[in-house]
């Protein structure tokens, strides 16, 4: 027995409880007496340790918040807490424990059979979440933990640290490859750890493999998936003090799949007591513990194993009461926990009952992969065949080794508790039900039945399942084949594969001087941009944004645009590429003119929209939309392939500020900080210069978004702070205001101007969005020009109008459109402007219902509220002010 | 999915560093008959085997490249930039 002698305590529901190094979980539980480790699925049976291993879902615990944790193969660590799952008050007395009784009420596919009108789940899920399920998910609160990602490479991935994981490694090793052995034990040596008789953990192999260079061993580590590319899926517990899972994203060359085989158990009456175990889980306590499994066993066991494992229970104390073969069993007995047997050759009383059940190969990993189990009767179970190339099997897993104990479908005991899924509560009986239902090829019975379909994913129930419905429908095993293993396999916790919780955020150059100015934060992409700013007078929402919209309309306001996509494309053919690319032309716009334009697809949908300046000859500027950047940049780069043109394009985003100045007063304010003239003559709408603003080289672009005579300045992003506060301060004695995203959105929508992906969709072309005049159909070709010219012919289906609401309601965004009691369209973007006295919005409407003056209802609150379709701009249709 | 792409820069990489561009398809002439351009515009081959695709390197060289790709198995059999 093992010397363990470091002692220390956990919490289970609140109990102090000793643990010894070495301890999972499970041992420590079972070790203090405990025996009873979870209640069932759905008929709340008590259950106990059976596998030991991880394999079975009988010992799944809350452990530190972390829900249906296998305490059996989880290492024990003070001060942990551990709380059992799915019983009321305790696991020993579950006032749910009555429901096994009411099984005639839940047959097999009672979900299908009960749930057949739409309020039926409805009414019964409340019901059926209490009653049935498993550990419960932690709240926001609960996710506290920290996971991490790996990345890593390996010449060879050997899975499994069992002895021909083992060999295999060091061979590989010593043949100069670079090995990667991933192993789930905290221990190398696999069953040879507690089956004494097959031999010794060969230490001079692992001693070897340890100092071996190019060998590295990631130990207390699953693969739980072999996908394309052999990127294995591996999850480490406990990395190290700062993380409680690491998920190894590991790419292998080769895999050299050494997982062994495991011992599944047999279907019986009541084989899910407490004290019913398999061999391998009582060698296990015994040699990996230190633990005596019991007093007085009965052994179950057909050909193989027994004698070992008698000598290990005898050395360990354990009394064999007697040793029957898995037909003659007939029922355990006993009501929370084993106390006998009844055979065809007498009934024993126990209170140990250990299955030296059939081993079969843990070959999930190589199906994954594309190989096949096929069946083999002499070992009693499927091995893998055809494996692919990459992929190479060793030891146990082939079954080079396994014996028959006894055919699952040449014997099948039929009882309704005589459970062959353990996971969900599936008997023999459940099983054949299902068969004479229809449901008689293996995939189908087991969607019917959801057998493999639990936390297991098959391990314990695959075998004796594929019994049932061979014996049941006549068919051979190997006729009757396996379910489709997919990863992950087990489980994984979505923490996992969340990983860390790292947002990356960008920040503009004036960031800190917003936060200053009592900015409101909000999220557009990775950006961060003030949504609105507190003032002295003003703190909530509404009354600011008014402020601010104020402001601009009367006075002069300043907002940061530096979150706009920028582009600066460069070189001989960058008018060309343009003209390809957007729907507008611009290998004949003027040095020192902008013009707006739309980027449309070959099916002549918006894709982006934005402003081109040019700057000289041969060089332009884009802007994009704050999230498009990346698109736009590939979709140009995408066009310009194989052309050999003399284009350059440049993502200057990050490097260079912007901000918007607009309002009556804009220009006073620019005034008194440049030498530019900013009159209209010298500078008019839609045209762009290149000035020092504040001593800052800046390039301006007069334009209008918000439908104010202003400027957008774009200037080195070192001097954002610098810059922005000398508009601020300079701005002081005309009343200026910094202004957020809210009130630039309900500036822009009295213009009525769109935002490509807010007020349009997937869907969406410049005729329908009455932008027809940026499609410039006389250029000879361009993307998207032979979808927009069938469209500029074609009757439109729908149309984006703008509304005024005739009394008064806000409808939201989204908001559904009716004319004449029917469906007819959505609000896209609604905001109350003070300029209308009213709301006034976009929609798409159908073009039935979409000409000017149309009434309309629009749903408001869950009420109806009337509204018109206007033709024009809700403010300064003919766009006076912009020019002033 | 995750397979890897040879990309002729930075090697062997997986496919989670590439944007997906689609089949490659010759795009039809501006005076071409509508016929073809609908036939360009909708109709996918969607290919059951060895298929020549568009592929961005976004987290590597951000390069366009083109690959011949298994759809069936996602094995890529070569990738290059285009002429």
């Amino acid at each position: 027995m093992a010397e363990t002698t470091d002692r220390f305590t956990f919490q289970f529901n609140g109990e102090t409880i000793e643990a010894r190094a070495g301890d999972t979980i499970g041992s420590a539980l079972y070790r203090a007496g405990r025996r009873i480790f979870t209640r069932s699925f759905k008929y709340h049976r008590p259950r106990g340790l059976l596998c030991m291993a991880g394999k079975c879902p009988n010992c799944m615990m809350n452990v530190d918040g972390a829900p249906n944790v296998r305490s059996c193969i989880t290492p024990v660590r003070a001060g942990m807490q551990v709380r059992h799952q799915n019983a009321y008050p305790s696991l020993e007395h579950d006032w749910m424990t009555g429901v096994q009784h009411l099984d005639r009420l839940m047959p097999v596919g009672w979900y299908y059979k009960t749930m057949t009108h739409a309020w039926s789940w409805h009414a019964a899920e409340p019901y059926i979440r209490k009653v049935a399920g498993l550990g419960i998910a932690p709240g926001p609160d609960g996710g506290s933990k920290d996971y991490e990602h790996a990345w890593m490479q390996a010449e060879v991935a050997v899975i499994g640290g069992g002895p021909a994981g083992l060999q295999a490694a060091l061979y590989l090793s010593q043949q100069g490859a670079q090995v990667t052995l991933i192993d789930d034990q905290p221990e190398l040596g696999g069953h040879l750890r507690y089956r004494k008789w097959e031999g010794a953990v060969p230490q001079d192999v692992v001693a070897q493999l340890r100092s071996a260079p190019g060998a590295e061993i990631i130990s207390r580590a699953y693969c739980f998936g072999l996908y394309e590319g052999n990127l294995l899926g591996v999850l480490q517990a406990n990395p190290h003090a700062g993380a409680v899972e690491r998920l190894i994203h590991l790419r292998a060359k080769r895999v050299v799949v050494a997982t062994g085989a495991y011992e599944v158990p047999f279907t019986f009456q009541n084989n899910d007591l407490p004290g019913v175990m398999l061999s391998t889980a009582a060698q296990r306590l015994i040699h990996l513990h230190g633990i005596k499994p019991g007093n007085r066993a009965v052994m179950i066991a057909g050909a193989a194993q027994p004698e070992e494992v008698a000598a290990d229970l005898r050395e360990a104390g354990v009394e064999i009461v007697a040793t029957v073969a898995p037909e003659q069993v007939i029922a355990a007995l006993g009501s929370s926990h084993v106390t006998g047997i009844r055979s065809s050759s007498g009934e024993f009383a126990c209170d140990l009952v250990v299955m030296c059940g059939q081993r079969v190969p843990d070959a999930g990993l190589l199906h994954q992969a594309g190989g096949k189990l096929q069946w083999d009767e002499r070992s009693g179970a499927f091995l893998p065949v055809d494996l692919p190339a990459h992929v190479t099997a060793v030891g146990d897993v082939t079954g080079v080794s396994l014996v028959a104990t006894s055919i699952p479908a040449a014997n099948v005991s039929y009882h309704k508790r005589a459970f062959v899924c353990f996971c969900s509560d599936v008997s023999t009986a459940d099983l054949r039900a299902g068969v004479s239902e229809g449901f008689d090829h293996i995939e189908t019975l087991k969607r019917y039945t959801t057998l493999t379909m639990g936390p297991c994913q098959g391990r314990m129930c695959q075998l004796a399942g594929i019994g049932v419905c061979a014996h049941e429908t006549g068919r051979s095993m190997g006729e009757t084949g396996v379910t489709t293993s997919r990863p992950p396999n087990p489980s994984v916790t979505l923490g996992a594969l969340a990983g860390p919780r790292h947002h990356p955020t960008r920040r503009t150059p004036m960031h800190y001087a917003h936060e200053e100015s009592g900015a409101v934060w909000m999220d557009m992409g990775e950006w961060k941009r003030p949504r609105y700013y507190k003032s002295a007078s003003c703190t909530e929402e509404r009354g600011c944004v008014d402020e601010e919209y104020r402001a601009v309309r009367e006075r002069v306001g300043v907002i940061d645009v530096s979150t706009l996509g920028k582009l600066d494309v460069k070189g001989r053919d960058a008018g060309k590429l343009l003209d390809k690319v957007y729907t507008n032309r611009f290998s004949d716009l003027k040095p020192g003119r902008v013009r707006y334009s739309v980027l449309c697809d070959e099916a002549g949908i918006m894709l982006d929209d934005g402003t081109i300046s040019r700057l000289a000859e041969d060089h332009y500027f884009i802007t994009t939309t704050t999230g498009n950047l990346d698109f736009v940049q590939q979709w140009l780069e995408w066009w310009m392939v194989g052309s050999g043109w003399d284009v350059h394009i440049t993502n200057v985003t990050g490097g260079r500020a912007a901000v918007n100045l607009a309002g009556p007063q804009a220009r006073d304010v620019l005034k008194a900080l440049t030498d530019c003239d900013l009159s209209s003559k010298a500078f008019p709408y839609m045209s762009c210069r290149e000035a020092i603003v504040a001593d800052v080289p800046a390039f301006l672009m007069r334009i209008g978004f918000v439908g104010e005579t202003g400027w957008e300045i774009h200037f080195p992003g070192e001097f954002g702070e610098h810059l922005w506060n000398k508009l601020i301060e300079t701005g002081k004695q005309f009343g200026i205001r910094p202004f957020g995203v809210e009130a630039q959105r309900l500036l822009r929508l009295e213009k009525r101007h769109v935002i490509v992906g807010v007020d349009t969709d997937a869907l969406s072309n410049p005729y329908e969005s009455g932008m027809a005049w940026v499609a410039k159909l006389d250029k000879p070709d361009f993307i998207g020009r032979n979808a927009l010219s069938r469209l500029a012919d074609a009757p439109a289906q729908q149309n984006l109008v703008g509304f005024v609401m005739s009394e008064e309601a806000v409808p939201q965004d989204g908001a559904a459109i009716l004319v004449g009691g029917a469906l007819a369209g959505r609000v896209t973007s609604a905001r109350y402007s003070p300029h209308a006295g009213k709301a006034v919005g976009l929609a798409w409407i159908a073009s039935t219902s979409a000409a000017e003056g149309t009434e309309i209802q629009i749903r408001v609150n869950g009420g109806m509220a009337r509204a018109r379709i206007v033709p024009d701009a809700f403010y300064d249709p003919a766009g006076e002010r912009l020019r002033m | 999915m995750s397979f890897l792409i040879p990309c002729p820069h930075c090697g062997n990489r997986s496919a989670y560093e590439f944007r997906f561009g689609g089949e490659v398809k010759q795009r039809p002439q501006p005076e071409a008959p509508s016929a073809e351009w609908l036939e360009y515009t909708y109709t996918k081959n969607n290919e059951a085997g060895v298929q020549k695709e568009w592929w961005f390197h976004r987290s590597g060289c951000r390069q366009w490249l083109q690959a011949l790709r298994n759809t069936t198995t996602n094995e890529v059999v070569e990738a290059f930039f285009p002429e």
